[in-house]
């Protein structure tokens, strides 16, 4: 078990494309950290650079306080699980979890005590003689993970290990994983597109943008105070409704619409009043939205909205929206999903609520909930 | 439906699939199955093709050719020949195969390899022999380089020599044959995912050890299916040798296919050739039989 420690690590490829630009990202000694960001963010590339798979441009990487930058991978004392798993088909489940021992010239009886015991903790043991296509994908999934952990490394790295599963596998695996994690203890790298896994299995999560890191914190902290407005449109599923207004007094006006801010906002956010009568960026949660009709009771202010479509999920209803906003691109490519041509907005309502495609509402907002960013830096206030 | 129409139907269907594969069984039938018959029945026949009534032989014409020595030399050189052959493209095209995967090769010239490896691939057996004839040449290009640099005092008559003409026939088949193996095996070795390398290299593989334990079983049916249909071809090559060597001399690189030739075509005995002929079927049915197997296993 080891600290990952990257200081202003680069990446640059022979087209002078910038694939990581100063990372900087201390992974503490039996942590699960999160890489996320949307595709071609440089996540799986940082992964691959700490592995040796792919050589650092500029910077210094520690793995256990060890200058690992000029090792090959296999000195690096890391395993990886790789997106396709990387699985040898004309091999055993066996075989292929005790891979590296047999390079390593392990005597047979000790590679067969290992792999069992491997085995048994990963409910593989019924399955050591099959190959890996004879099995599920989950199956595959732990004989993957089992390959990594023979090694006892001082840490994993895993690159987007579940995205070849269906979503109930998804699931499984995830929970599966984080408990393995927990039971082991290894310093665990994991990347992911998945807003989802990165905020359940990880202790913090790492975002990144363009190769740049935007934020590293735990998964409360990103959701609740987003450092930019792609942090804020990227975790959180839908992502948060961003949009343009002015500020002019307590008050944020946009066409026609009007939400009234109470001091409290201004007291969080000292910055804010610097604002008054300059556009600024707001954003409010589909959580943060409710269907007033259902919610007298909460006294919320109201907003004028016309809904355009509902997903009726049984939980809950994703439902999109249009109101008299100008919405603002986050900087999240897979963002642009979760709004309609018709809509810029998305709220989640509770299963009884009775909106209707193409009706009128009015749409309640809990103000303490949302998030100021400046319009030119896209910064949080 | 009523039931007339209802069996109509049946039959109908019945029928289809094999109106469908009539053109091609009727194609196989005139060109394949009606000269092998008729081989096949020539073998046990006496003075076959010669005379309008030839008498039944029996396996007269099978004994002949198995109590001839110039059978067993020819069917003991074709063996070494293919057996060679199919050794040597194998290793040959591997080894190129790999180089021109590798990236550690400047890919321009990598390109340039790939065109000049699979030159030899170009040239029909005609252009190969008479090639190999010109650079074997008592006089020719391959003694005057080995004797300038000392591997041979004197020059050699590579075609010419019973010791020699062997080998030599046999080299101008391998360099004529790797690049089938080189192109199958590139595209076997393009095909196996960077990932494996990669794991791999994390769990401390050598090269060798990931050429021992990833590539090879990797490509392992693209080498047993070519290894199979290159021994069944080698087998059946007589261009090549007849116009270098024409089987000789002194019989020294007489093949199956020369004898049988010979046998018809010079000693006008067909009958007899017709029983090497049937050999030589025998034994590439036998290979084809191992093949279609294979295949099927996967």
């Amino acid at each position: 078990m080891a600290e990952v420690v990257l200081e202003n690590i680069c990446k640059t490829y022979g087209n002078n494309f910038h694939a990581i630009d100063q990372l900087n990202l201390s992974v503490e000694d039996g942590e699960f950290l999160i890489l996320v960001g949307p595709s071609g963010c440089g996540k799986s590339t940082a992964l691959r650079m700490i592995a040796g798979l792919e050589d650092v441009t500029s910077g210094n990487l520690r793995i256990g306080g060890i200058d690992v930058v000029d090792m090959p991978p296999k000195d690096r004392d890391i395993a990886m699980v790789f997106q396709s798993y990387a699985l040898y088909p004309h091999m055993t489940v066996f075989e292929n979890i005790g891979f590296s021992m047999r390079l390593a010239g392990k005597p047979k009886a000790e590679r067969k005590k290992r792999v069992d015991e491997i085995a048994k903790t990963l409910q593989l043991t019924s399955l050591l003689d099959s190959k890996p296509a004879n099995l599920s994908g989950g199956q595959r999934q732990r004989v993957a993970m089992g390959r990594a952990m023979v090694r006892e490394p001082a840490a994993f790295l895993m690159d987007e290990p579940l995205s070849n599963l269906d979503a109930k596998l998804r699931v499984q695996m995830r929970a599966e994983i984080t408990s393995l994690q927990k039971q082991l203890g290894v310093t665990t790298i994991y990347v992911t597109h998945d807003q989802t896994e990165a905020m359940t299995m990880g202790d913090r999560v790492a975002v990144l943008k363009g190769g740049v890191l935007q934020q590293v914190d735990t998964p409360k902290r990103l959701y609740e105070s987003p450092v930019n407005a792609f942090v804020a449109g990227f975790i959180g599923s839908p992502s948060m409704n961003l949009f343009e207004a002015t500020l002019t007094g307590d008050e944020l006006m946009s066409g026609a619409l009007a939400i009234r801010l109470q001091d409290a906002a201004f007291v969080r956010r000292p910055g804010l009043r610097s604002y008054a009568g300059r556009k600024v960026v707001f954003g409010i949660r589909p959580e943060d939205l409710y269907d007033s009709s259902l919610e007298s009771g909460r006294k919320y202010q109201t907003i004028p909205a016309k809904v355009t479509s509902i997903e009726e999920l049984g939980s809950e209803h994703i439902v999109h929206l249009n109101i008299d906003a100008v919405r603002v691109d986050s900087g999240d490519p897979d963002a642009v999903q979760d709004f309609g041509l018709a809509s810029n907005a998305v709220a989640k309502f509770e299963p009884v609520s009775t909106v209707r495609s193409g009706s009128e509402i009015r749409l309640a907002l809990d103000d303490a909930k949302l998030h100021f960013f400046d319009p030119e830096t896209h910064l949080a206030i | 439906m009523t039931r007339q129409k209802r069996s109509h139907h049946k039959l109908k269907r019945a029928v289809a699939p094999y109106l469908y594969l009539s053109p091609s069984l009727l194609i196989i039938g005139l060109l394949m199955l009606l000269p092998m018959v008729t081989v096949i029945a020539y073998s046990f026949q006496n003075s076959a093709v010669l005379r309008r009534d030839p008498s039944f032989a029996g396996l007269k014409h099978y004994q002949a050719i198995f109590d001839d020595p110039v059978f067993w030399a020819s069917l003991w050189h074709t063996l070494y020949f293919t057996c060679m052959s199919v050794i040597f493209h194998m290793t040959i095209g591997m080894v190129f195969a790999l180089m021109l995967n590798s990236d550690r090769i400047n890919p321009t010239l990598r390109n340039i390899l790939r065109v000049l490896y699979i030159l030899p691939w170009l040239f029909t057996a005609v252009i190969i022999a008479v090639i190999w004839r010109l650079l074997l040449e008592p006089n020719g290009v391959v003694n005057s380089i080995l004797m300038q640099i000392g591997v041979i005092g004197s020059k050699v008559e590579w075609f010419s020599s019973p010791e020699t003409a062997l080998h030599a026939v046999t080299f101008a088949n391998i360099w004529a044959g790797y690049p089938l193996f080189m192109v199958s095996l590139l595209a076997g070795l393009q095909g196996i995912p960077k990932d494996f390398y990669e794991a791999a290299d994390i769990d401390g593989a050598k090269a060798y050890q990931k050429l021992i334990f990833i590539t090879i079983p990797q490509l392992m049916p693209i080498i047993i299916s070519i290894s199979l249909l290159d021994f069944i071809w080698t087998m059946q090559v007589f261009p090549l040798i007849w116009i270098t060597t024409g089987g000789g001399p002194i019989y020294s690189t007489e093949v199956l296919s020369t004898y049988t030739y010979k046998l018809a075509f010079s000693s006008y005995n067909l009958s007899q050739a017709s029983a090497s002929a049937v050999v030589i079927l025998l034994i590439s049915l036998g290979l084809t039989l191992f093949y279609i197997r294979y295949q099927k296993a996967r």
